[in-house]
């Protein structure tokens, strides 16, 4: 809490930063308003997952914090879609890898059965990576109503592809399976997509004797990936989809529903679909920059791990 | 400037503060809601605790013309006891959101308390006389052995310390999924309007096992939920509208004669956002927190996290005044949104009138940090910051402005906005129906303010 004269410890770098937004396209100072939108990120996250009340949290402040995290995801996502968030080639793959690593076990306690960080074994060929969707759909646990009801644009499940050496065509597959929002409908519809592409998974939470689809998917992501370009870009968009459905699919919903005749299978919210990778993806170009390099991204990676730490730990 | 002297310019003095002295604040005694009733005569208080306080007004000594009656503990009754919602396993928290007087109609009060799901009608009534002299029974209520009675007596009511009882009439219960926030009496002074975060529902007072939504704006996919009602209130002279705010800035008046389901308003208030005021927090900040109607009801007053904004009924683009309650804050939204305050509520009021006419509503007045808090004159267009504070606080001393130095060079006496402390925050304010007193709430003490007489 602040105490009297009390500096806040986001003082220095946020006078900065803080105020008037400045427009996403303005050259210099648009690392400056990438860091801001990615503090705001963390915090509403830790807001939203941390809070562990004794009585209900206030509706009100949920509804606000999650309108954020919204409104920056979708930012996010028409950032990607207009401008590809790649990882640079010469970016390594593995503090990627590392990170999704320690990702696993800190949300292992929200699966049953817990997911096994790093034993797999991946003999499946590298085009299916980027195909998860076609994957996951295969999977013929049910969905529940609630999610069925709220998708009325479900895109299609992309088919098995062979590698795609041309970026435009890597980059449809992204629009494909992150069609970019135009309004709130969308928005939400574009959840429920995820919520339905990502259902067999969150199945899977529930029924453990499930093949972890999204497993096998993720755990290309073990190996170290080549440089190519277009694939850690898909890729990226892929771990995106199977995170989320780790980190997002067994939310509690009492917090938004509070009927206590609403069926207990409802949709688990996503209130938030997503995840840390998206700041990755955020800070990935400016990795590159000559100017502190990998600094930020090092940086962040650490608020990152020591996000999700917060996260199991409490 | 308000309070520096000539005119008829207020000049605020300290009178009186009510609760614990130490620093060491009790959670159960964060005051939480403060409402004169209609006379001005009583003065509630509601707490964390789920506890109702009324201080009572003395009578004005006719030979101490230099002050108005002060105020004393009136009555006190816990309102409302914590309960567990064992389908969700959670609290329901006791703490009193608001309280509402009814007009007073015979020798009793009567007023409205409500916590997050449970609103209760209470019935405050002075008994100074007791009976005496009953037949069966001794003074001290054990019962006489009957064949000791030799002879028959009338009991008489005789004169007794005077005892203020509380006791619950009605409880309006189980109509609440979510948190109530407002409550608001009709100006029929027979029904009342009580507003959670997604509905709102009509009571008729007398009647406690049946309630009507007027207003529902849960969807039906509850992922698709992005604004929440935030506060509603009953126009003071038509029966039949009302009004509420939501977390988007946005007001809705609503006419219960158009249908039963007020779901489609008669009128929405929203202004246009300022683009070169745009940031991140922009909705959050607009988030409604308080909605008050003026006193003839031509005008309504909103409160929202940096600005008090007056509206006119009848224009509904843009409001009609905005005031800036602190704008030195716009520059620090990102570590107020981080500890929380960004969700702070603060209420604002008007000026007390004995006219129901337009022209006395003049003043506005509403909290901020620091345990400062600020009035805009909407005539003279000038304002004032004070500080509601135990330290250079003498009876009948004139208070003295306050001001922040928002950046640059502080001037002797300023306040820089990193000096602020954020953990003193007034939220409640009340100001007295015809009287310039003013009750201030901060974290748990009252501080009670009149203007100078002379």
């Amino acid at each position: 809490m602040l105490g009297k004269g009390g500096k806040r410890k986001f003082d220095e770098h946020e006078d900065g930063l803080e105020g008037k937004v400045v427009s996403p396209t303005d050259g210099p100072s648009k690392v400056s308003y990438t860091l801001q939108r990615q503090t705001i990120f963390n915090i509403s996250l830790m807001k939203l997952y941390n809070h562990r009340p004794l009585t209900e949290p206030s509706l009100q402040k949920t509804v606000l914090i999650n309108n954020m995290l919204r409104r920056i995801q979708e930012e996010l996502k028409q950032e990607g879609s207009l401008r590809p968030m790649f990882v640079a080639a010469s970016q390594p793959a593995d503090p990627l890898s590392d990170n999704f690593r320690e990702a696993q076990p800190a949300f292992s306690h929200l699966a049953s059965p817990p997911l096994l960080p790093t034993d797999f074994v991946s003999t499946m060929p590298l085009e299916s990576c980027l195909t998860p969707a076609s994957l996951l759909e295969d999977d013929t646990f049910c969905t529940s109503p609630a999610v069925q009801h709220e998708g009325p644009t479900k895109p299609p499940p992309p088919a098995l592809q062979p590698v795609k050496d041309s970026f435009s065509s890597a980059l449809d597959e992204i629009e494909e399976l992150c069609p970019a929002p135009t309004s709130a409908e969308a928005v939400a519809a574009e959840s429920a997509a995820d919520d339905s592409k990502a259902q067999p998974s969150e199945s899977n939470i529930h029924k453990p004797e499930g093949l972890p689809e999204s497993r096998t998917a993720e755990s290309k992501l073990m190996d170290p990936l080549p440089g190519n370009f277009e694939i850690t870009a898909s890729t990226g968009f892929l771990t995106d989809l199977t995170l989320d459905d780790i980190l997002f699919a067994d939310i509690d919903t009492s917090m938004y529903d509070f009927d206590p005749c609403t069926s207990a299978t409802g949709a688990a919210s996503k209130m938030a679909p997503v995840s840390a990778d998206e700041l990755l993806k955020t800070l990935a170009p400016y990795s590159s920059q000559p100017v502190t390099p990998n600094q930020p991204f090092k940086m962040d990676l650490t608020e990152l791990d020591h996000i999700m730490e917060v996260l199991v730990g409490s | 400037f308000l309070g520096a002297g000539g005119g008829n310019d207020i000049q605020w003095c300290f009178s009186q503060v009510k609760g614990a002295v130490d620093d060491d604040v009790a959670e159960a005694d964060i005051i939480s809601t403060v409402e004169f009733n209609h006379s001005g005569e009583l003065l509630a208080t509601g707490d964390k605790g789920g506890r109702v306080v009324i201080f009572q007004q003395e009578q004005e000594n006719k030979t101490q013309s230099h002050s108005r009656g002060e105020y004393n503990v009136y009555s006190t009754f816990q309102s409302h006891e914590p309960e567990f919602d064992y389908l969700k396993s959670l609290e329901i928290e006791e703490k009193i959101n608001k309280i509402r007087w009814l007009p007073q109609k015979n020798a009793a009060q009567f007023l409205l308390s409500t916590n997050d799901k449970t609103i209760k009608l209470w019935k405050i009534s002075e008994r100074d006389k007791r009976p005496e002299g009953y037949n069966l029974k001794e003074e001290d209520g054990r019962y006489r052995d009957p064949t000791t009675v030799t002879t028959l007596r009338v009991p008489v009511f005789r004169p007794m310390d005077l005892m203020v009882e509380a006791s619950p009439r009605r409880i309006f219960a189980n109509a609440h999924t979510y948190h109530i926030n407002s409550i608001s009496i009709n100006s029929d002074y027979e029904t009342y309007l009580s507003a959670d975060d997604l509905r709102i529902n009509l009571w008729h007072l007398e009647i406690t096992d049946r309630s009507f939504n007027i207003v529902d704006i849960k969807p039906a996919n509850m992922e698709e939920l992005t604004e929440v009602i935030t506060a509603a209130e009953f126009h003071p002279n038509s029966c039949s509208t009302f009004v509420y705010s939501s977390s988007k800035g946005t007001i809705r008046l609503c006419d219960m004669r158009a249908s039963a389901l007020c779901d489609r308003h008669s009128k929405l208030f929203e202004e246009p956002e300022d683009p070169s005021n745009r940031s991140f927090f922009s909705e959050i900040i607009s988030s409604i927190s308080d909605v008050k109607f003026s006193h003839s009801g031509r005008y309504m007053m909103t409160r929202d996290y940096l600005s008090v904004k007056i509206w006119d009924l009848n224009m509904e683009n843009r409001p009609v005044e905005t005031y800036q309650v602190h704008e030195y804050l716009r520059s620090k939204l990102c570590s107020l949104y981080e500890n929380d305050c960004i969700f702070d509520k603060f209420e604002c009021c008007w000026n007390g009138s004995d006219r129901q006419v337009e022209f006395f509503s003049l003043i506005v007045m509403t909290g901020s940090y620091n345990n400062f808090f600020r009035m805009f004159d909407r005539n003279t267009k000038r304002d004032i910051t004070l500080e509601a504070s135990r330290e250079n606080n003498k009876p009948r001393t004139v208070l003295k402005p306050r001001k922040v130095c928002a950046s640059g060079k502080r001037k002797k006496d300023e306040i820089s906005v990193d000096s602020l402390d954020f953990n003193k925050k007034i939220l409640h304010t009340a100001w007295h129906p015809k009287e310039n007193i003013i009750a201030v709430a901060t974290t748990n003490n009252l501080y009670i303010f009149q203007d100078k007489m002379n």
